[in-house]
């Protein structure tokens, strides 16, 4: 199923200059660090705080990489569970967790997949599923995909529409600053930065999902 | 020639074009460069996701509940629904101002007036139930009139939309009808608006009360995709 942007009255419109680009990056950084810390230390107030933010990245990859919308909501309830039950072992860092819960999410989605493969009921499901490797391979391209996704989705504006104008519009820098009202070097330093950010992000994903 | 810093590798990925054909020279002879460069160029082929779809009601309290080994009250952000006028029910002002209260809370909907419910007229020979909840129905980057919609008690569980709009104007495409949620992240397609611009629906009274209050006609292309256009002709809120 996909979703649609609920299509509002007017755009936003952007103007003036960026104010602070990356003391706004740094700002959000912290705040990542702090709530880990606090994840770490037992605060439940993180818990919640943490559900919010990062539930929909590892339901979506659950539905989609178990293809059952029952399975894939027990896997996001037992991923963070698992999460607060094992808070101890959290390395404070920017992107500590879209990392760890997409790296618990995949052992997850594994064992279901094997609970399913021992589960006469669904031997149709098994019938059509692919082989373990193209699975490992699949499910890393759809995590990195679905992370992106919810970094640039929670990114402050006009990051977040100059990111969207551009990656997923494929619309020239000129375009997007015609359309937003933000000079044509604004644009290209959101672009870097925020490039540069996704990149920060995936080489974690990529590293805590092993 | 020095390695790259980090806006020039970003560019080379934006608009290799723009860039000096020394750097190109460098960073297809520089290891560490080239690995550089191929991790950013990596990041960029991961964008296009569609938009996530939110997680279903009632998870986060479960997953509290299990975590922390407690009941957990339901938060004040999830959506509180309002139930549909009945004849002893919630006074209107309380239900509009509540619809109001979840749509400021939602997001992506931009600014929203809440239409005026109008007075029910007699409704037609049918459908024959009470009108629970009505809504005038305005253009959306105007206020201008585009015909008004009204809801019946069908049946226990169910409720007739009964859609009446006008002036939806003459795109290509045809005339879809939607309900949008007041927390602004979900939405359900009713049908078609095959005979002109009138149209009736059953929809469950569930879905009502769970704040499915703001009907929407869009225009849709005949493409075959089933997801909403983007392309609002008209919207009002069921009050």
């Amino acid at each position: 199923m996909t979703v649609v942007r609920l299509p509002a009255r007017s755009g936003p419109r952007y103007g003036g200059a960026v104010v602070g680009a990356a003391a706004l990056e740094e700002a959000h950084e912290e705040s990542m660090v702090a709530l880990a810390s606090r994840f770490r230390d037992g605060d439940e107030a993180a818990l919640g705080e943490v559900f919010d933010r990062w539930s929909s990245l590892i339901h979506n990859f659950a539905v989609r990489a178990l293809g059952d919308p029952h399975d894939a909501e027990d896997v996001t309830q037992q991923v963070f569970v698992a999460a607060w039950r094992s808070r101890a072992t959290v390395t404070p860092g920017p992107s500590t967790f879209p990392a760890w819960l997409v790296g618990i999410a995949r052992h997850k989605v594994a064992d279901a997949r094997a609970a399913r493969a021992r589960d006469a009921r669904k031997v149709r499901a098994v019938a059509a599923v692919t082989t373990p490797d193209e699975h490992v391979a699949a499910d890393v391209a759809l995590a990195e995909r679905l992370v992106v996704r919810q970094l640039v989705d929670q990114m402050d504006e006009p990051r977040r529409t100059v990111l969207l104008l551009a990656f997923w519009q494929d619309k020239p820098h000129s375009d997007i600053a015609a359309t937003t009202g933000l000079p044509l070097g604004t644009v290209k330093s959101h672009l870097r930065r925020g490039l540069a950010q996704l990149h920060r992000v995936l080489e974690e994903v990529r590293h805590g999902s092993r | 020639m020095a390695h790259a810093d980090p806006d020039t590798l970003a560019d080379l990925v934006l608009e290799p074009g723009a860039v000096r054909e020394s750097v190109h020279a460098h960073v297809t002879s520089c290891p560490e460069c080239g690995a550089a460069l191929d991790a950013l160029r990596s990041a960029r082929r991961a964008t296009g996701a569609e938009p996530l779809v939110p997680v279903p009601d009632g998870l986060r309290a479960r997953v509290l509940a299990e975590a922390l080994g407690q009941g957990v009250a339901p938060q004040a952000a999830d959506v509180a629904p309002v139930p549909l006028r009945r004849r002893h029910a919630v006074p209107l002002w309380l239900a509009t101002a509540a619809a109001v209260i979840g749509l400021v809370a939602g997001l992506g909907l931009g600014r929203w007036t809440a239409a005026d419910p109008v007075a029910a007229p007699e409704p037609d020979p049918e459908p024959t139930g009470a009108v629970v909840a009505s809504a005038a129905l305005t253009a959306l980057d105007s206020d201008a009139p585009r015909g008004d919609v009204e809801a019946f008690d069908a049946a226990d569980d169910v409720v007739q939309v009964s859609v009446r709009a006008r002036e939806l104007g003459g795109e290509p495409g045809f005339h879809e009808v939607w309900l949008i949620n007041v927390d602004g992240k979900r939405m359900v397609a009713l049908g078609i608006l095959a005979r002109g611009d009138d149209g009736t629906f059953e929809v469950p009274r569930r879905l009502i009360d769970e704040g499915y209050r703001i009907l929407d006609i869009s225009v849709e292309p005949d493409d075959g995709d089933p997801t909403h256009s983007g392309v609002s002709l008209a919207r009002g809120e069921l009050a």
